[in-house]
């Protein structure tokens, strides 16, 4: 924000007396450019508050990494000597122990910024957190996003179904379920999944990401089982996720069946279908795009659960097993890459939003 | 009285919100009688005791829902784990609604800069995945008692609170009574609590819902994984349990089935208290979401 702090103020003041000289006059004449540039500049504030806020919450739990790590070495190479002076003092080094808090952070952030480096991990030290987090982020991604759009799409689409049939049984019987459902977590539809399809009929699989017979590459039949084992896990997420957009698509769409230009397409002659698809529902699902956005953090806590249960090699299992290591740099980590995703996705979507939306004005 | 008739009438208005209100009740009664229940069940000796009965019983007319891994009686169990839920969820609900309605009037009522810092901070609260620092806060909290528990959730629920709040005072400290009043010289106090407050329950209602339910929802969540804060047995830990000994395949599946029914019930009532709410107290929704 610092950065782009004067232009901002000074768009809001030329707004009515704006002698035409440089940037304020430009950004005047660009409301469009004005409201990104500050989305960009509050996105910036977003994130470098989110990473610190991060930062300190985890450097303020009690618990030393370097201890744990050498732990952990001793019990793998039966190394009984207990660690010199020197040797902690290499390690506190190396994972940005050293110095008062405030130093560390400084040297994290300079690190994280400008190189891109999370530190060694430890769970899988001496390779660096980074490299731990990318390995799993595919996996995340590909669940986690083609779900949530998934979600998104039919339950847009089925809210608005149930707002235009509204007062018939088939809607209603949608609303309360949703009502009633929307708020269930995703690890309970996938618990009960597993116990239907995994263990009861023994037809879909509960553990891992794809049959470790086949090799990983991109072959049909890698392809096919990456599908198959990702039915499960993806599904519980859908399945939660459709009620919850039925529900608000739903208390959108119900205002807008009321307003005039909905009677003008009725009284034109148009078919109900058309009327639905082309008149209502652009004006429920541009809200919705935004509370997309807003829903992904939310999305990916409930993605940790799902992917712990189900074994998967995503992040939310990486954040798991790092964190009954203690590994400290792998933890902050996925946090970091999580805020960061999140972030930048409601910045995109909220940039989005001006260009299919022509009516949002957004220099005030 | 004319309060208690006013929120009777509010209640007989919304079939929505008096089914959310009745399931909630019938769970708190529950809850608060799940002493006297347990001992009822153990006539006598503790029936949650380790070895109290015969491992792996199967559901019969001794133990309703049969015995778990420790041959603990598994009804009195989930009635004791109930209470436990309910108590974390009305601690970190009450926690999160008292600092969401500060913030709230503190950002919504004064306005300026303060308004700007504190509505960031509490967005970026709400759009950011909280659930690592959770889980992290968590694995490090080993024996802490049910309230510290509680405090420990409220510190990612209250933003839930803060934001519904925050939107309501913002609407109403232009309305002409506030104005009214202001001219009238009443202090800022004044206003907030002969004004507004009142104006505002129904939406610190939904707030408090909102953030008891969120921190439920995030507690079942760290036992269900099996990170959960030591010495605390709620619902969650019980379904943990259930999956962790394979207490489906032994056909003790009261103790998979039960725990998450009831949450599941607690969800939806608390979902339709404040459905309820929003729609009693903003005639504009009325019927919109649904009958």
């Amino acid at each position: 924000m610092t950065a782009e702090a004067p232009p901002v103020v000074a768009v809001d003041k030329s707004q009515d007396s704006a002698p035409p000289s440089g940037v304020r006059a430009w950004l005047s004449r660009h409301p469009l450019a004005a409201y990104a540039i500050r989305r960009v500049g509050l996105y910036f504030v977003e994130l470098w508050g989110a990473l610190t806020i991060a930062f300190f919450f985890f450097r303020l739990i009690p618990g030393d990494p370097v201890q744990t790590l050498i732990q952990t070495l001793q019990q793998n190479y039966m190394y009984n000597q207990q660690a010199s002076t020197e040797l902690i003092a290499r390690y506190q080094q190396e994972f940005g122990l050293t110095g008062n808090m405030f130093s560390q952070y400084l040297k994290y952030m300079e690190k994280l910024v400008l190189h891109g480096d999370l530190g060694p991990s430890l769970i899988n030290y001496p390779t660096p957190a980074q490299d731990v987090i990318l390995r799993s982020l595919p996996w995340t991604i590909g669940l986690l996003g083609i779900s949530a759009v998934l979600a998104w799409v039919l339950g847009v689409l089925l809210g608005a179904i149930a707002g235009w049939r509204r007062g018939k049984l088939g809607s209603a019987i949608a609303t309360n379920l949703s009502i009633a459902l929307s708020h269930v977590p995703y690890f309970f539809v996938a618990l009960i999944l597993v116990y239907i399809f995994a263990y009861s009929m023994g037809v879909l699989p509960a553990r891992s990401a794809y049959d470790s017979n086949i090799s990983p590459g991109i072959s049909l039949e890698f392809i096919g089982s990456v599908l198959k084992y990702g039915l499960l896990p993806g599904l519980s997420i859908v399945i939660i996720g459709t009620f919850s957009w039925i529900l608000s698509t739903r208390m959108l769409m119900v205002p807008v069946l009321g307003e005039d230009y909905l009677v003008y397409a009725e009284a034109k002659g148009l078919k109900g279908w058309r009327i639905l698809t082309r008149y209502a529902l652009r004006n429920c699902y541009l809200p919705q795009i935004t509370a997309f956005g807003i829903s992904l953090g939310f999305i990916f806590n409930g993605n940790v659960l799902v992917e712990q249960l189900f074994n998967y090699p995503g992040l939310g299992t990486t954040l798991v097993t790092a964190i009954q290591q203690l590994d400290f740099n792998t933890i902050l980590g996925v946090t970091d890459i999580a805020i960061f995703s999140v972030l930048t996705a409601v910045l995109l979507l909220d940039l989005l939003l001006p260009l299919l939306d022509p009516r949002v004005k957004y220099w005030k | 009285m004319r309060i208690l008739t006013a929120v009777l009438r509010t209640i007989r208005n919304s079939r929505r919100l008096a089914a959310g209100l009745i399931i909630l009740g019938v769970m708190v009664l529950l809850a608060l009688f799940s002493p006297v229940i347990v001992n009822a069940i153990g006539g006598g000796k503790d029936p949650i005791e380790v070895a109290a009965y015969e491992k792996w019983l199967v559901p019969g007319p001794g133990h309703l829902l049969g015995t778990d891994q420790f041959g603990r009686d598994v009804f009195a169990m989930v009635m004791k784990a109930l209470s436990v839920s309910l108590q974390i969820g009305a601690i970190a609900g009450i926690i999160s609604t008292v600092a969401g309605v500060i913030v709230a009037f503190v950002a919504g009522y004064k306005g300026g800069w303060i308004d700007g810092i504190l509505s960031t901070f509490t967005g970026i609260l709400l759009v950011i995945p909280t659930f690592p620092l959770l889980i992290a806060l968590s694995a490090y909290a080993k024996n802490v008692s049910l309230f510290q528990v509680g405090v420990m959730i409220s510190i990612f629920s209250w933003p839930f609170a803060a934001k519904t709040i925050r939107s309501q005072v913002l609407s109403l400290r232009t309305r002409p009574y506030v104005d009214l009043a202001r001219v009238s010289k009443a202090r800022d106090l004044e206003i907030i609590v002969t004004e507004l407050l009142p104006n505002l329950l129904p939406f610190i209602g939904v707030g408090f819902a909102s953030s008891a339910l969120g921190a439920i929802f995030g507690l079942v969540g760290l036992e269900v994984i099996g990170l959960g804060p030591g010495g605390v047995v709620d619902l969650g830990q019980i379904i943990y349990n259930a999956i962790t000994t394979g207490a489906l395949t032994l056909g003790a599946w009261p103790m998979f089935v039960v725990p998450i029914v009831l949450l599941t019930l607690l969800f939806a009532a608390l979902n339709m208290v404040n459905i309820g709410l929003e729609e009693v107290y903003n005639p504009r929704l009325r019927g919109v979401a649904g009958e």
